[in-house]
């Protein structure tokens, strides 16, 4: 009787340990081939073959298969874009015209004062820097506060990549009053100042109480805008850009004046204004400031408090 | 035995393929591991359909969570600093990182479940009369471990999802009368969610409450066994009770030489007798197997296919809309949320009744219920008993407003904490850029 029970026991059990540990193992496999099989594999395949074709065989038999990164612990960077976009630093060897992930990176004039392993990728793409997939290092994934200001988001920006590039550039160019390359952050600089914008708002200490503080205005919770007299995407960006061009009717019975501004001027004020955010970037990443103008002589004129 | 003279890789394996009855009782007395077990284990204990081995599910889960989660101990750092790189490390760069991660999630998710289907196969079977009371109370404890465990996890990865759900179910847990806010401070270890709770959270979840659950689960295993196996026994055992017994006869010797009669019949003490039971090595030990081998199945299939949530790192100044709490705990969050009521100006908030009154009453009526329970004794180990149809009843329904008041706060509560079906546009919340 036992024994027949024992028997039918093993019997049931039997067949489905078999299919289990099959199961099993064929899900260990499927670990290590998910490991293996990443997305980035066949750009280095790709990568190391056009460093040989471009007659760099030395370096192609150097280059090792894995995740790369650009390390910079002082600003807390790990960049693994680099993973997939190898030849970043090949420009000049490499020919232009490769087709991304593996397009160099342009040498544009302001590259030699910010190097790759000092700056990484993110400080002015923005971007998931820790990802190693394409979605993850562009978009971020859910709650992912900075995309990367890929083409597409500039267009629907209505500005182009580099003018977007720009608002992160002045991140730690703020307090310049016009930096090589900023085209755009320099006119919204000059029109900030020209239409005396400190008489109502403060920055940085500045100006008059009776408008918003702006400081870091680029930190401000989007929720926080009142889309309710906007048009166009609900993005701080394009409330910004709206708000400037006919304050009246995006915040009815605002003192703000209505200055009109051309749409183009509009855009790069409100780049300038999203820049302004708190960062906390080393002290030796923040440009030196331009020394003042020479003091005047004091004229004769004028009382000196002294006497 | 002579264990001597067996080959090395036979004294490995012998309890797997005892020669004999006697060696079978031997591999459960003489290994480390398996003398938890009783040398025979009753066949109505081995069966699918009765308990569906939903405990050993539950402590499958465990194991794989204490293996996985030593494992990322290597790689996770609890600073607020480097709490959320050091995930992301393990999503994108550590090799299986993002497997190991995304098992631990699911069976951490999953043992929640369990451990509540475990409680409710056990009510619905009367499985917590008599001296198993005490077990149950074990159990309550175990099922409160379980959620203590997990939802200091929660936090752990240090982002939105993790900053926001912790804020929310320790503001819940502030709601208490008098001890309300003292408990929020020890909670957290300050007056917001900071380093030190992220601390207080890790030393929790990696060491107290996992040697807590561990020695309380190890006393629930010794327990079930204290008072008499499962309980789906008793019905069996009433049974053989009741059975006219067969007295072997036998000749006894008197002074005066033979007598004829009967000798005194010894039941064993389990009350079952040979046809119901059978070895527990390998029985036992191989359904185990099975049973470890599907679960830990299921979870890697899980955590193959699904990335377990990871949002933006923990910014305390952007609360996201809606902030969730886990889902085990959003139904305390969407009663809280329901029973807020608004008369113009006026709040009264529900935190009292959602966040204190309705756990608290559910807490001691579970508690309490083994005492109160006055079904008969036929009912114990019987699915359904008609006897206990209204109080399996009470606790279906009860169950059943959890799951809904769950499902409506996970999946219909959309921004401003608004009604939206799953097929209705949810408002698209302002971005930046």
């Amino acid at each position: 009787m036992e024994e027949r029970q024992q028997d039918s026991l093993e019997r049931q059990d039997f067949a489905w340990l078999v299919i289990m540990s099959l199961l099993f193992f064929a899900l260990v496999a499927a670990a290590l081939w998910s490991e293996y099989a990443t997305a980035w594999r066949p750009f280095q395949t790709r990568f190391k073959r056009d460093l040989a074709q471009a007659g760099r065989l030395e370096d192609a038999r150097k280059f090792h298969s894995g995740i790369k990164q650009i390390w910079n612990p002082e600003l807390g960077l790990v960049d693994r874009c680099v993973t997939c976009h190898l030849s970043y630093e090949w420009g000049g060897i490499l020919p232009a015209s490769l087709p991304q992930p593996l397009t160099p990176h342009p040498a544009l004039p302001f590259m030699q004062h910010h190097p790759f392993e000092r700056f990484g990728c993110t400080t002015c793409h923005a971007g998931q820097g820790w990802a190693t997939t394409a979605r993850g290092a562009h978009l971020g994934g859910a709650g992912w506060e900075e995309p990367m200001l890929s083409k597409r988001l500039a267009a629907s920006c209505g500005v182009g990549e580099d003018e977007l590039i720009q608002m992160r550039c002045n991140f730690c160019h703020r307090r310049d009053s016009s930096t090589q390359g900023m085209d755009d952050i320099n006119l919204a600089k000059k029109l900030f100042k020209k239409k005396k914008c400190i008489i109502c708002h403060t920055v940085e200490g500045q100006g008059g109480h009776t408008a918003p503080d702006l400081t870091f205005e680029g930190d401000k919770n989007p929720e926080l805008f009142d889309f309710s007299h906007v048009s166009g995407p609900k993005t701080a960006f394009n409330w910004h850009v709206q708000h400037l061009i006919d304050a009246g009717k995006v915040s009815p019975g605002t003192a703000m004046p209505d200055f009109h501004f051309p749409p183009e001027q509009a855009r790069a004020l409100a780049l300038l204004i999203l820049s302004w955010r708190r960062i906390d970037y080393p002290p030796q990443y923040i440009p030196a400031p331009v020394a003042p103008p020479a003091a005047q002589p004091v004229s004769s004129s004028q009382p000196s408090p002294f006497h | 035995m002579a264990a001597g003279r067996k080959s090395l890789w036979r004294q490995l394996t012998w309890p797997w393929s005892p020669d004999s009855e006697r060696e079978a009782s031997e591999a459960v007395v003489r290994n480390l591991w398996l003398h938890w077990f009783p040398a025979k284990v009753s066949i109505r204990s081995l069966s699918w359909g009765y308990s569906f081995w939903l405990g050993t599910v539950a402590a499958s889960l465990f194991v794989i969570l204490t293996v996985t989660g030593v494992m990322l101990m290597f790689f996770y750092v609890p600073s607020v600093e480097r709490a959320y790189g050091s995930v992301k490390d393990l999503q994108y760069a550590v090799s299986f990182g993002r497997i190991l991660r995304n098992q631990h999630r699911w069976a951490a998710e999953g043992m929640v479940a369990l451990a509540f289907i475990h409680m409710a196969r056990v009510f619905f079977t009367a499985a917590y009369r008599g001296s198993r009371a005490l077990n149950w109370l074990v159990g309550v404890v175990l099922l409160l471990g379980t959620l203590m465990l997990s939802f200091t996890g929660y936090l752990l990865p240090w982002d939105q999802l993790a900053y926001w759900a912790i804020t929310v179910g320790t503001n819940i847990a502030s709601q208490a009368p008098v001890l309300g806010p003292t408990i929020h401070y020890l909670l957290l270890g300050g007056h917001f969610v900071g380093q030190q709770t992220l601390l207080r959270f890790y030393v929790l979840h990696v060491f107290f409450l996992p040697a807590l659950v561990w020695i309380l689960f190890a006393y629930h295993m010794w327990r079930v066994r204290k008072d008499g196996g499962l309980a789906g026994l008793e019905p069996v055992r009433a049974m053989r009770r009741a059975e006219p017994k067969e007295m072997p006869r036998t000749k006894s010797y008197s002074l005066f030489g033979l007598t004829p009669g009967t000798s005194v019949a010894v039941m064993s003490s389990m009350g079952l007798e040979e046809r119901d039971q059978v070895m527990s090595s390998p029985n036992l030990t191989r359904r185990m197997i099975l049973v470890f081998l599907i679960v830990f199945n299921v979870t890697l299939v899980l955590a193959l296919l699904f990335n377990a949530p990871l949002e933006g790192p923990a910014n305390p100044s952007v609360t996201p809309n809606p902030a969730k709490a886990p889902w085990y705990f959003v139904w305390l969050q969407e009663l809280v949320a329901s029973t807020t009521i608004h008369i113009g100006s006026l709040t009264i908030s529900g935190g009292l009744l959602g966040g204190i009154v309705v756990p608290g009453v559910l807490l001691a009526a579970l508690v309490a219920w083994p005492f109160l329970d006055r079904s008969p004794e036929a009912a114990q180990g019987v699915w359904f008993a008609r006897s206990r149809a209204r109080q399996n009843l009470v606790f279906a329904l009860i169950t059943l407003a959890i799951i809904v008041l769950i499902v409506v706060g996970l999946y219909l509560r959309g921004p401003y904490w608004r009604l939206y079906w799953p097929w209705t546009a949810r408002p698209v919340m302002p971005r930046v850029l």
